[in-house]
């Protein structure tokens, strides 16, 4: 999965299969302006290489997803995306490009939340997923605020 | 900068202005860490941001490699803080493939069994399921079955689920341990059922079905030891076994997945996994998937015990598909998921048709995707139920007005994966209007038309030669200026072959009209050569047939005469064009009276006779010779051409062949011309346009045998190959040795010397003598230089079957610079074996 901006600069990347360095630079350079080039009429599914990649706009952000042609479902990976953009949304308050870039290590949280081992969703819940993440969060505070009273 | 935050780091690159200063502070931070990380006593603070800093250069997609070791004792760390940042680390910096892994085995160890935060487990899972080599897998699963027996936990459970579907796929023969009661213990207990907790049991049956077949591999390599017979038994043993102990368990619960199922498609709100009105689609679909491969796990075991529930499955498909709301986005994925379970395991037909009316109301709808996807599941479904696929042709020719290429490539693939016998009219019609609307950027959408139609009229015998004429002429002038040179020979080949004379005459003439009529020189623009080209064939075999039709003033000696020279100006550049104007003319001068129109003609062949391109000179100079030849003589050379026999291509399936977009990929090759490797000759651009010379012979011999049998080459001939070749038949000419000549090559059959008639200025020419030894045929030669310098290589002269001690000579031109070389690939036949020799010679001069 890689999320990149208008510019074709990647702002998020996770790997769900594992790649060499070299075909992920491959990727990672072809990817973006093959996505940035289509219209907006366009359908989000394009095929790659031997996979198809879908993807989907929100504002300046493309998401990008790699998925397996046979096995996996295109419509639902968008509903996927979505999901994902709704819950990053709700945690931060009306997300944008700049949240993720400066809070990368939280979008990443919530993207383990959603999707695990090679990229199956985990859990459907908004809700659900936030929680965790919160809870996460204050533990680590927490921790921080013993380590500054001791 | 030194300690500034990961804050300042982000914003320090983004605001940086130049790619340059972008990189000066990229590597210079990248130089920092790498130090910094080396340094143990830094306060746990800075480890954390040095590690966060790194992160970002991953993103930025910089080398990180050095950071994985750090990563890991982070991830040691009793820290909360410093193990969620180290497993983000691990996750991201590591991949499966490293030895590093094992390092971690420890710490997750320790990490799953820790029982006062669930959230470390829960780290601790997450990383497994992303990071886990065979090894690690087994290493960790029996802590991974610890926590889906004792936990209770449904936030640990469903990770834990999924972490096993993993194990499994990555060790099959984990399930020698596997217990199904983990999975049916938890389906059992209500309470722990959340949707999360169900995506992961799944994924384990996902996982466990999906696993069978290696699983089965794994047991054979088991036993190997054994004999055949041994291994045999054992297998099916070992299969009884696995089917028993664990399938049986699972099957058991078909029927509660069914129940599950159906509850969440009929239930109407849960605000917590509402996704437009579908209560949780994704479950859904992971359900229907799963269910899906059970089922193709029962037809290949053939059992009756997953296949008793088969009319069940069916309903609750009905079910699904009559139930969804197909105007949201989620309902239309839960919809696809069912259309693509009924067709991956061929239901009947009653559910296959609802299949496709699905699909086809997909194909109406205006969301893209959705037609995208509905098309590409159609071209699979049309072999299973080809006529509910015909019967929405509809809406799949609107698709092929789609402004979206790929929704495009797919209706026009689908659109020849449903045509045949009955309705090949009205498809080939619609696939002209669709050759309308193109324009310049789907160039490989109308080779891919073009090519398939061609091999459409193969296949199907047409009745209506006509038409089918029509059909192609309506081609070429629509976009005849992107097919491709072999194209163009099969479309020749049809309109040779073409039985109903009347027929092709009304046709031709129809195209004449317009080749010969300035009014229509804005539809037939001068890029348009296949027109052209085939024009001037034509005018060239069927001038009696066209002087013949009175159906128009336009047609007479004098226009014909005319459009011949006015396209040998025209197109000055176009080599192969003007071979086929000469041919043509020399054809032309044959049947015509008209003692202006011949000079002008004759006038056409004789400027060619100065052409610096050799292969033109040495044809019109013997076209010349045969122009002076008495009317009868040159009627009786210049016949009309018999029919060919268009060699069967191996594609059976006209769709068997994907569009691809004609754009080879530059090919790797040594510093000398990778373009021999390639045995198959990737000829230069040079080599390619000469490559009619290549066969001429060839076709001579077939024509003098009176055999219409075309040998390999032929397939491809041109007609005014065969022209030529009369001629280099009958002038038998010698060739002598020049007497400076070097001998470059020697083998038992052939000597092969150069010439080098002029060295310098960027230019060189020189001639190769080919001496046979012993009598050889069909020498074909391949020439190559380095990449700074073109090549241009006339054919092989006189003939290219040689007698003991004869001798032919081939020209060469090489411009460019550097040191002359030459790589020379020669191929003939002795005594009917195929013989290929390769040489380099490097010369004295440089150009």
């Amino acid at each position: 999965m890689i999320l990149a901006s208008r510019q074709g600069k990647i702002r998020l990347v996770k790997w769900y299969t594992p790649y060499t360095p070299k075909e992920k630079t491959k990727i990672s350079k072809e990817l973006p302006p093959m996505i940035l080039s289509r219209k907006p009429k366009m359908c989000n599914i394009v095929e790659y290489s031997d996979h198809k990649v879908v993807y989907r706009r929100y504002a300046s952000l493309y998401f990008v997803c790699g998925i397996t042609p046979e096995a996996d479902n295109e419509l639902l990976t968008l509903e996927i995306i979505h999901r994902y953009v709704e819950t990053m949304d709700t945690y931060f308050g009306n997300v944008c490009e700049l949240d993720i870039i400066f809070n990368f290590g939280k979008a990443y949280a919530i993207l383990d939340e959603m999707l695990m081992c090679d990229g199956s969703i985990t859990e459907s819940s908004k809700k659900d997923i936030l929680s965790h993440v919160h809870s996460m969060d204050n533990l680590e505070s927490r921790d921080q605020i013993e380590r500054i009273m001791s | 900068m030194a300690g500034s935050s990961l804050r300042s780091f982000i914003k320090d690159v983004r605001s940086s202005k130049t790619l340059a200063e972008e990189r000066s502070i990229i590597t210079r931070e990248s130089a920092k860490i790498r130090t910094k990380l080396r340094d143990d006593h830094l306060p746990a603070e800075k480890k954390r941001k040095n590690i966060q800093k790194l992160l970002y250069l991953y993103i930025l997609g910089e080398k990180t490699h050095f950071g994985q070791v750090e990563s890991i004792n982070l991830v040691a760390s009793d820290d909360f803080a410093d193990k969620r940042l180290g497993y983000l680390a691990a996750m991201l910096l590591l991949d499966e493939s490293q030895e590093l892994l094992t390092l971690l085995t420890n710490v997750l160890n320790n990490d799953l069994n820790n029982h006062s935060n669930k959230y470390v487990v829960s780290l601790a899972l997450t990383a497994l399921g992303f990071l886990s080599s065979s090894e690690l897998a087994r290493d960790v699963y029996p802590d991974v079955e610890h926590l889906l027996s004792h936990s209770r936990d449904p936030y640990l459970l469903k990770k834990a689920l999924q972490c096993m579907g993993k194990l499994i796929a990555k060790d099959v023969s984990l399930l020698d341990t596997f217990s199904p009661k983990l999975i049916t213990g938890i389906l059992n207990n209500h309470s722990l059922c959340t949707h999360g907790v169900l995506l992961g049991v799944v994924k384990v049956l996902q996982s466990i079905l999906q696993s069978f077949t290696s699983y089965q591999e794994f047991l054979v390599e088991d036993e190997d030891d054994g004999g055949s017979y041994m291994k045999e038994t054992k297998v099916s043993e070992s299969n009884q076994e696995f089917f028993t102990r664990i399938l049986e368990p699972l099957i058991s619960i078909i029927p509660h997945l069914f129940s599950i199922l159906q509850n969440l498609n009929a239930k109407n709100f849960e605000p917590d996994f509402d996704v437009q009105g579908i209560c949780d689609p994704f479950l859904q679909v992971e359900m229907l998937y799963t269910l899906s491969l059970f089922f193709q796990l029962g037809d290949k075991l053939e059992s009756s015990e997953i296949l008793q529930y088969l009319n069940k499955f069916s309903d609750v498909l009905t079910q699904l598909a009559t139930n969804t709301d197909a105007n949201k986005s989620t309902g239309q994925t839960i919809l696809y998921e069912t259309t693509r379970t009924i067709f991956s395991l061929n239901l009947d037909q009653p559910l296959r048709v609802l299949g496709v009316n699905i699909l086809a109301r997909f194909l109406s709808g205006r969301d893209n995707n959705i037609k995208y996807v509905a098309l590409n599941t159609l071209i699979k479904v049309v072999p299973q139920e080809p006529k509910a696929v015909q019967r929405h042709k509809k809406f799949i020719s609107k698709c092929l007005r789609d402004p979206d290429v790929f929704i495009r490539k797919r209706a026009l693939e689908l659109t020849f994966a449903i045509l045949d016998e009955a309705n090949i009219g009205e498809i080939v019609e619609e696939l002209l209007r669709f050759l309308e609307y193109t324009n310049e950027d789907d160039k490989s959408l109308i080779l891919f038309t073009v090519e398939h139609l061609v091999s459409v009229f193969d296949v199907y015998s047409i009745t209506d030669e006509k038409w089918q004429l029509q059909v192609f002429v309506q081609i070429m002038k629509l976009v005849g200026r992107h097919i491709a040179s072999d194209k163009i020979s099969d479309i020749l080949i049809i309109i040779n072959n073409a039985k109903n004379s009347t027929a092709k005459r009304d046709v031709l003439v129809d195209m004449m009209k317009y080749s010969l009529d300035d009014k229509f020189s804005l539809e037939i623009p001068d890029e348009n050569v296949c027109w052209k080209l085939v024009s001037i064939w034509c005018i060239g075999e069927y001038v009696d047939m066209l002087l013949e039709s009175q159906d128009t003033s336009l047609i007479n000696e004098r226009s014909l005469s005319d459009y011949l020279c006015r396209c040998s100006t025209r197109h000055n550049e176009d080599q192969r064009l003007l071979n086929y104007t000469l041919t043509a003319a020399l054809k032309l001068s044959a049947k015509i009276d008209d003692a202006k129109c011949l000079e002008d003609l004759r006038q056409l062949v004789v400027r060619r006779t100065r052409d610096p391109d050799l292969m033109l000179q040495t044809k019109s100079v013997q076209y010349e010779l045969i122009f002076r030849q008495p009317k009868a003589v040159k009627r009786a050379i210049l016949e009309t051409m018999p029919k060919f026999d268009k060699p069967h291509k191996q594609e059976e399936n006209p769709l068997s062949k994907p569009i691809r977009p004609r754009l080879d990929p530059p090919k790797e090759s040594d510093l000398l011309f990778g373009l021999l490797q390639d045995d198959n000759g990737t000829k230069s651009a040079n080599e390619k346009k000469q490559a009619p010379s290549v066969p001429q012979t060839d076709l001579l011999t077939d024509l003098f045998k009176g055999s219409t049998s075309s040998n390999r080459n032929s397939n491809r001939s041109s007609a005014d190959a065969r022209g030529i070749g009369l001629l280099s038949q009958s002038a038998s000419e010698t060739v002598q040795l020049p007497t400076q000549s070097v001998r470059i090559h020697v083998s038992d059959s052939l000597q092969v010397f150069a010439y080098l008639l002029s060295c310098g200025n960027g230019t060189s020419e020189l001639e190769m003598y080919f001496k046979a030894l012993q009598a050889i045929d069909e020498i074909q030669s391949f020439c190559a230089v380095p990449k700074t310098q073109k090549l241009t290589i006339g054919q092989l002269y006189p003939r290219n079957s040689l007698q003991m001690d004869d001798i032919c000579k081939q020209h060469l031109k090489i411009t460019g610079s550097g040191k002359l070389k030459l790589r020379v690939k020669v191929s003939f036949n002795v005594n009917g074996n195929a013989v290929n020799q390769q040489f380099d010679y490097k010369f004295d001069g440089s150009l």
